[in-house]
């Protein structure tokens, strides 16, 4: 046990001594995950929150271009800024000198090619029920249009997103006008009030539920999904710092210098694997903290933590494990410390890539989804997701360990053969 | 030679997995307790791999080697608890400081920390190092690293200390350092096993030498009795003698 002792004191030294890696382990995460949070966040907020900012030129000749304006400023997710002044011409320039995202430029025929469309609806329906004569149905209409402009930097799901809120009050007016059209033709002056407050009010109301498997109160947000996720890059970055730790030792002889020693090797490679599984853990303790303390100050959604905090503490054992495994590999499998830090740094930003950290995996195609399944930082976020955001419970949490397990001992074998071909072991 | 002997080496043959050529052919040799024994040779001549597989770094593919201790056999795992091993490279930790270093293989060695401390002070002051013993090593100079590197490597007093080239890239200070401190260390009975292709320095330090060439034992014997039977003036030309002039190194 002394001697366990002693080469832990040693490892402790070498951690302390190595600022770059204790860089990539603590300070590049935090970073990370204070900045993404708050960019993630901000995005929520502007969704949220913040009012979409909308230039509107209304050119129509009608009353419809205003209803929908009226429509768009009482929704409440618009800040609308009218201008008819603007020639059509000069939309796109006056978009970007203006520095606004998008505008909708309502046409002068708006109204009356609406009018004409709702018009041909309402009289088929009326010529369904045998109360007109189809000859009086005019079939040679225009459809109405508006344009709508974006700025180039915008994303494509975030315009799209515009789009179909434009689309559901124009629907709306559109349904309001064939309602009101087929009770003219029906005979009636106008619309019966009572029909028009329904279609005003009655609303289909769609509740969001968030598909957890207990009752927990954890809502999911840009924290909740952010520090489990960063946390897990930040284990597998301790590559830097362990795989350099190795190979120095590999080759500056140290691991020669041991085989005359009365020692055993494992005992000296299992003390190395405790200390970083135990940074791996301060990782998470720091990180955590930060979630838990500093983001409520700084207006950020508080990290919540799961309730069972005893399956938390598995999967932060074996996440922290699987990191201790791959950082060993790298350490074995590299020639020179620059290969080490250079391969294992590229790789983990692939694996966190493929595994969920950077963009979630329901948006990466097919066959990347599959080749996710090789990175270990995959399952690790995994399992904190199903702690953190689907209040997972035991059994779901198996189908994790399982892989990872399998990662661990996949990776401690290949190291063991490493070492033993270069007769260290 | 009458003292006892503590490392007997027979018919020992070694070839490497990436070779063609063994790189040592059947060597035969002794080594007596309180010697100061040079293995000496070219570069390339097989002088590391052999005290390494004599250390059981690595394993040999012929031949055997016994191990005594006051004349009783023993086996390789005890006879490790009695060698000290100072390789060639600097095979301690840089980012550490001496008394740092010095703790952590002397707990390897089993010494208690009393013992550790009292020891390193010791050998601190002994190799000129007392001064920087609680700096990190990494901005040593090269004579300065290759103490630390011997001072590590008898932390526990050992009886048999093998050095593979100890005095490599020093200056001459440094040099005389260590060459004083191994002989006041044998003069006390350790027995010193080194390895050096420096010949004036091997002719100043060793009694006993085995000469390698191409993985050959070709001399094996008392430094003087060796000078005096091929009536060399030095072991310079001795070793020119035996081995000739043309470059060794090959790729």
């Amino acid at each position: 046990m002394y001697k366990f002792w002693s080469s832990i004191k040693k490892e402790i030294y070498l951690l302390i001594n190595d600022k770059v890696g204790i860089a990539f382990m603590f300070i590049m995460p935090l970073l990370l995950v204070v900045i993404i949070t708050i960019i993630q966040d901000s995005a929520f907020k502007l969704a949220k929150e913040n009012k979409i900012s909308i230039l509107i030129i209304n050119h129509d000749k009608g009353i419809h271009g205003e209803k929908l304006i009226k429509l768009l400023k009482e929704s409440g997710f618009f800040d609308v800024e009218q201008n008819n002044d603007i020639p059509k011409n000069k939309i796109k320039k006056e978009l970007l000198n203006q520095d606004k995202l998008t505008a909708l430029y309502i046409t002068p025929e708006f109204s009356s090619q609406l009018d004409d469309k709702t018009n041909q609806v309402s009289n088929i329906m009326i010529e369904e029920l045998g109360l007109k004569d189809s000859s009086e149905i005019n079939n040679d209409i225009k459809l109405p249009s508006l344009n709508f402009y974006h700025d180039p930097v915008l994303q494509e799901s975030y315009y799209y997103t515009i789009v179909n809120v434009i689309y559901s009050f124009l629907n709306a007016i559109e349904s309001s006008m064939m309602v009101e059209n087929f009770c003219q033709g029906m005979g009636f002056k106008k619309m019966p009030v009572r029909l028009e407050e329904i279609i005003k009010s009655n609303k289909i109301n769609i509740n969001i539920i968030s598909a957890t498997s207990s009752d927990n109160k954890i809502i999911p947000n840009s924290t909740q999904h952010n520090v489990p996720a960063w946390t897990i890059f930040a284990m597998f970055f301790m590559v830097v710092s362990l795989g350099n730790n190795i190979v120095k030792e590999r080759s500056n002889g140290s691991f020669i210098r041991l085989k005359t020693l009365p020692v055993s090797f494992a005992l000296v490679l299992s003390s190395k694997m405790l200390i970083y599984l135990l940074a791996a853990i301060l990782q998470v303790v720091v990180i955590f903290s930060v979630g838990i303390f500093l983001f409520p100050l700084m207006n950020l959604p508080q990290l919540v933590l799961p309730s069972n905090i005893f399956a938390l503490f598995i999967i932060v054992l074996i996440s922290g494990l699987s990191a201790v495994s791959y950082a060993l590999l790298i350490g074995s499998l590299a020639k020179t410390q620059e290969q080490a830090n250079g391969f294992g740094a590229v790789s983990i930003i692939i694996f966190a890539v493929l595994g969920g950290i950077w963009v979630p995996i329901f948006i990466l195609p097919e066959y990347l989804k599959l080749i996710s399944n090789f990175s270990p930082l995959h399952w690790c976020l995994e399992g904190f997701y199903i702690l953190f955001l689907k209040g997972g419970v035991w059994s779901e949490l198996f189908k994790i360990i399982l892989p990872l397990s399998i990662f661990i001992v996949f990776c401690q074998l290949i190291t063991y053969f490493k070492l033993k071909v270069e007769k260290i072991i | 030679m009458t003292s006892k002997v503590c490392i007997e080496i027979n018919n020992l043959t070694k070839r490497y997995k990436s070779s063609e050529e063994d790189s040592l052919k059947n060597i035969n040799l002794t080594i007596h307790s309180g010697d100061k024994f040079g293995i000496l040779g070219p570069n390339g001549a097989g002088k590391t791999t052999l005290i390494s597989i004599i250390c059981g770094i690595i394993s040999s593919n012929g031949g055997n080697i016994k191990y005594f201790d006051k004349d009783k056999e023993i086996n390789l795992k005890t006879f490790r608890k009695k060698i000290g091993f100072v390789p060639q490279e600097y095979a301690f930790y840089q980012e550490l400081t001496p008394n740092q270093n010095l703790e952590y293989f002397g707990a390897l060695y089993n010494l208690s920390k009393k013992e550790i401390k009292s020891r390193s002070e010791k050998l601190l002051h002994l190799l000129g190092l007392s001064k920087v013993s609680d700096k990190k090593v990494q901005i040593f100079s090269s004579g300065m690293k290759r103490r630390i590197n011997l001072a590590i490597g008898i932390i526990h007093e050992p009886t048999i200390l093998f050095l593979d080239e100890p005095t490599v890239g020093v200056d001459v200070q440094s040099k005389n350092a260590i060459i004083e401190f191994l002989n006041k260390i044998n003069r006390e009975g350790t027995t010193i096993v080194y390895t050096s292709h420096h010949m004036t320095e091997a002719e100043e330090f060793c009694k006993s030498i085995a000469l390698l060439d191409n993985g050959k034992l070709i001399a094996c014997d008392d430094m003087k009795n060796l000078l005096n039977l091929h009536k060399a003036p030095s072991l310079e030309s001795l070793f020119i003698n035996l081995t000739g002039e043309e470059y060794r190194d090959y790729v």
